[in-house]
């Protein structure tokens, strides 16, 4: 097994031959978040799965605080798995933060995507005069406050404490949820680059399809991004705004979620 | 004078051969260290009488195992990490053939041999090496997978020591029930000549069939130690009744231990009471008579029936008459099973040589029947009521007081009249005598007193066997158990408490004095979703260390159910539970913790979160750690700061184990990554 392969427990597998699909998970989570789509894409597509650096299932100590400051670094990573497994063109799913990893390394290497289905995907997560992102920077700064918390009491040796669920915003307490599921210091730095990342500008670059799918009631993710995302893509989008709550549908709704991710996988934009 | 110079006789002028057999019957194993550092005599003598051993290390350092043990008969090596995988098979097949034989050369007299097998492969590497051994135990809590032929797990067992296998334990080995009567006909011979043969098996949801047990019977007519999980729900297809009864009688008349317990009573919802309208099973007392005539040698027997079996005194007056050398019985819900009308003693209340009796879910049992079964048996140490909702303090404080000279362990969960308070003032006419105790934390409010409202009809009846039994009693059937009780003999604890509830009442109902327990056992158990905050922020663990020698604990917070990472909007996940149960934990000088962390069933997932993670770092006394479910790299780093830590397991013994991958289990390579940290450090003692 390759370097790569190996550090992002990558795992290939699916016998189809109408195509590769690499999934790729949200900051928190892992390849197991997608447990509820794989066994219905499995006969027909070749099916990649990897884990992010940082995610709770990788080395801690491969995780890089200088490369992974912007979400570029994911992006380098991805390219990297689908160089060493010869991948030449690939359908890529993502959720949250890592749908906007695959946008922009299909703007490095547009040829590898051959579409994107982006799961409760968002260029920016902080309010701007005119830009609905759906956090307030009061909100954020009592995440930080929680994360840079439970830093120092794991520096010193003591025990993290805070979660999630101790924050007042209901969004801010969605979202981070599995923020929490990371190690303090890998935590921190994600949560910064999270909320310092701004792809706005970078859409209208895109040349490549994509699919945008999201909760209706995702309180991290307000509906309007998805709009934001479908008007100043440069490529072609479609937008479908599921009946389902929450900002990891293909986990708490998979009954819902699973048919929808399967017909955008499928089929592709009609002109 | 001449001077006399004095002489000391120490243990060591003892001739070897009294001083080996002095070892020999050491069984503690920290005991039997602290022997081998006495001399290098101890420890020649240490090192060749020691007879059971568990291995732990990780697998792929088999080649270090140690030389010394040679007289090792019961070899465990179901606890080899990575916990779960098949043994040996990530190697190449020439390295297994050889660490399979360096295993029969360090361990050349193994008689009895537990290990993981989650393949047969294991099994056929590593039976070769002893064909001398009677006793197998496998372990499997994954799926059984499909691709493995019918019985196909078994047949090497048979095929390799079939010369003198005698007993086989499938208990926690996930297999389908149609798996081994097939290998049982096929090696009859092996089959006749077994003994003991243990099926009970949680992870089943059905248990083995009628025709399957009357086949497994009559194909091991030797046995004397059967176990087996079955349903008696008529309902459903080949139920046990009592044609089966009658088969497993007839077929195997040499049993002394006999289980047979239903899935869904036992396994799958233990502590579900029936009510009044459960269903009737086909089990008839005429049939129970027969049972038990053809079964003389029984020593110990559990009836755990899922369903109702109807005016059974009779039967157990025959039990008595026919299995004199009963000692041990569990009935599950049997009803009639003392209905103490007149004053005579009738049902198991005559089964006088019993010493340890456990009724469940016997809806018609009554405080009556309970005084007339402490003045029948009276030789009973153990004793377990559960789901009975007619029995009250009365009663069962009565039955203690009669049993004061025998009973050293109760246990009562699941009666709608014994709460925590209550069941601490029925046992305490013991309270300087027992030494294991069960409870349900149930708390009623304050400033109720003690006990339950009778009819004056059963007050008269009560008062009347009161003086016709002659014996004195507490006056004071109201109020708390005195907190001035010191529960001298107590060593182990176990109580039940629902989700959401508190354990900080404990001391205050009477349980405040305990300077022996040592040991704790705690099963937190229901739904968190949907249920709001808990009021304190604590469960309240820290109570705890008011008892001196408390060391060891079980936290089973497995049952409880909750989110993970999809709670719905302001609704608390399972990290925030976490934290409200094992908040404290710290405070408690605990040196073993067994801890089960709750689970998301829609994702079967039990996994430690980042508060649960910090508050066990905090115990730092301890030394062994087991979690039962899965955990992050990261999570588990966070133990290294515990100083003495040395035994760190996450064995996901439940069932179905997480597969792969796709359930976040602990990866190998991180799981042998956290391993050598651990065991890389220098520890004091």
């Amino acid at each position: 097994m390759g370097v790569v392969e190996e550090a992002h427990n990558v795992k290939v597998i699916g016998s189809g031959n109408k195509g590769t699909v690499v999934l790729g998970h949200g900051f928190g989570t892992d390849q197991s978040v997608w447990r509820h789509l794989v066994p219905h894409l499995v006969d027909e597509y070749r099916i990649v799965l990897y884990d992010n650096m940082g995610a709770g299932t990788t080395n801690p100590e491969y995780f890089d605080f200088d490369r992974y400051s912007t979400l570029e670094g994911f992006a380098f990573d991805l390219i990297a798995i689908l160089e060493e497994l010869n991948i030449e063109s690939c359908i890529f799913v993502g959720h949250s933060l890592s749908a906007m990893v695959g946008v922009l390394a299909s703007l490095h290497r547009p040829e590898l995507f051959s579409k994107i289905v982006m799961v409760s995907a968002s260029p920016r997560f902080v309010n701007d005069d005119d830009y609905e992102g759906g956090f307030d920077q009061e909100d954020i700064k009592q995440l930080f406050e929680a994360m840079q918390s439970n830093y120092k009491a794991w520096c010193l040796g003591f025990a993290p404490l805070v979660v999630g669920g101790d924050l007042d915003s209901a969004a801010v307490q969605e979202f981070s949820r599995t923020l929490f599921n990371m190690r303090p210091d890998i935590a921190l730095s994600m949560a910064q680059t999270i909320f310092s990342s701004d792809m706005r500008q970078i859409l209208p670059f895109v040349s490549v399809p994509c699919h945008i799918v999201q909760s209706s009631k995702d309180l991290a993710v307000p509906v309007s991004v998805a709009e934001y995302l479908h008007t100043n893509l440069g490529s072609e989008s479609v937008v479908e705004v599921m009946s389902t709550e929450g900002h990891l549908p293909q986990l708490s709704s998979p009954a819902t979620v699973t048919p929808v991710l399967l017909r955008h996988i499928r089929n592709d934009i009609a002109v | 004078m001449a001077s006399s110079t004095i002489t000391t006789t120490t243990l060591s002028d003892l001739p070897d051969v009294i001083l080996s057999n002095i070892c020999a019957l050491v069984a503690d194993t920290r005991a039997r260290n602290s022997l081998s550092l006495v001399s290098r005599k101890f420890l020649a003598l240490e090192r060749s009488t020691r007879s059971h051993l568990t291995l732990r290390g990780n697998a792929r350092d088999l080649h270090l195992l140690p030389g010394c043990f040679r007289s090792i008969s019961h070899l465990d090596l179901s606890f080899l990490s990575p916990w779960g995988h098949s043994l040996l098979s990530s190697l190449p097949i020439d390295h297994q053939n050889l660490l399979a034989l360096r295993l029969r050369l360090c361990f050349p007299s193994v008689s009895s041999l537990a290990v993981y097998a989650r393949s047969p492969t294991s099994l056929e590497l590593l039976l070769p090496q002893w064909p001398r051994i009677r006793h197998v135990k496998l372990v499997r809590w994954h799926q059984r997978a499909s691709h493995i032929p019918l019985g196909g797990d078994f047949v090497s067992i048979f095929e390799h020591c079939g010369g003198s296998l005698e007993s086989l334990d499938l208990s926690a080995f996930y297999h389908w029930t149609e798996d081994l009567p097939p290998v049982l006909l096929r090696y009859a011979d092996v089959a006749a000549r077994l003994t003991r043969l243990n099926l009970l098996t949680a992870s089943f949801n059905e248990g083995y069939k009628s025709s399957e047990i009357v086949d497994i019977t009559r194909a091991c007519p030797n046995l004397t130690d059967f176990r087996v999980a079955c349903t008696f729900d008529p309902r459903y297809f080949e139920f046990v009744g009592d044609e089966t009864l009658s088969a497993v009688s007839t077929n195997c008349p040499k049993l002394t231990l006999l289980h047979m317990v239903d899935t869904a009573a036992a396994l799958t919802s233990p502590r579900a009471v029936p009510g009044n309208d459960a269903g009737d099973s086909a089990v008839t007392v005429g049939t129970l008579v027969e049972f038990f005539s053809a079964l003389p040698c029984l020593e110990e027997l559990v009836l755990d029936v899922g369903r109702n079996v109807k005016q059974s005194g009779v039967a157990l007056e025959a039990l008595n008459s026919k299995c004199k050398k009963l000692r041990a019985l569990k009935l599950g819900q049997f009803h009639g099973v003392c209905s103490a009308t007149e004053w005579r003693l009738d049902g198991v209340a005559l089964c006088g040589g019993l010493q340890s009796l456990s009724i469940k879910n016997s809806v018609d049992l009554s405080d009556m029947g309970l005084v007339a079964i402490g003045r029948g048996c009276c030789k009973l140490s153990k004793f377990e009521i559960q789901g009975c909702e007619n029995v009250t303090v009365k009663g069962v404080r009565t039955m203690v007081t009669l049993l004061r000279k025998t009973l050293t362990d109760v246990r009562i969960s699941c009666c709608k009249n014994l709460d925590a308070t209550a069941s601490l003032k029925a046992v305490e006419p013991i309270y300087d005598r027992i030494k294991k105790l069960h409870i349900d934390c149930v708390w009623s409010s304050l400033e109720e007193e003690g006990g339950v409202e009778e009819t004056s009809h059963d007050d008269d009846e009560y008062e009347r066997s009161q003086k016709r039994c002659k014996y004195s009693s507490d006056e004071a059937l109201n109020g708390f158990c005195s907190e001035d009780r010191v529960w001298e003999k107590l060593e182990y604890l176990s109580l039940w408490i629902s989700v959401g509830e508190f354990l900080t009442p404990l001391p205050m109902t009477g349980l405040h004095d305990c300077p022996n327990l040592e040991e704790i056992r705690i099963k937190i158990e229901g739904d968190c979703r949907g249920k709001r905050k808990p009021s304190e922020p604590e469960l309240g663990l820290s109570c705890l260390a008011l008892y001196p020698k408390l060391s060891k604990m079980q936290l089973d917070c497995g049952d409880t159910i909750g989110y993970a990472l999809t709670a719905p909007p302001l609704q608390m996940d399972l990290s925030l539970w976490e934290r409200f149960f094992l908040t404290g934990i710290g405070n408690l000088s605990l040196s073993e913790l067994d801890y089960w962390p709750p689970q998301d069933r829609d994702v079967n997932q039990r996994s430690l979160s980042l508060p649960g993670a910090g508050l066990l770092q905090e115990c730092l006394t301890l030394r062994k750690l087991f979690i039962h479910g899965t955990a992050h790299e990261h999570f588990m780093n966070f133990l290294l700061r515990i100083p003495n830590l040395r035994d760190v397991q996450l064995r996901e013994d439940y069932y179905p184990a997480p597969e792969n991958d796709m359930s976040t289990e602990m990866r190998v390579g991180s799981c042998s990554r956290f391993e050598d940290q651990l065991n890389s450090r220098n520890i004091i003692d």
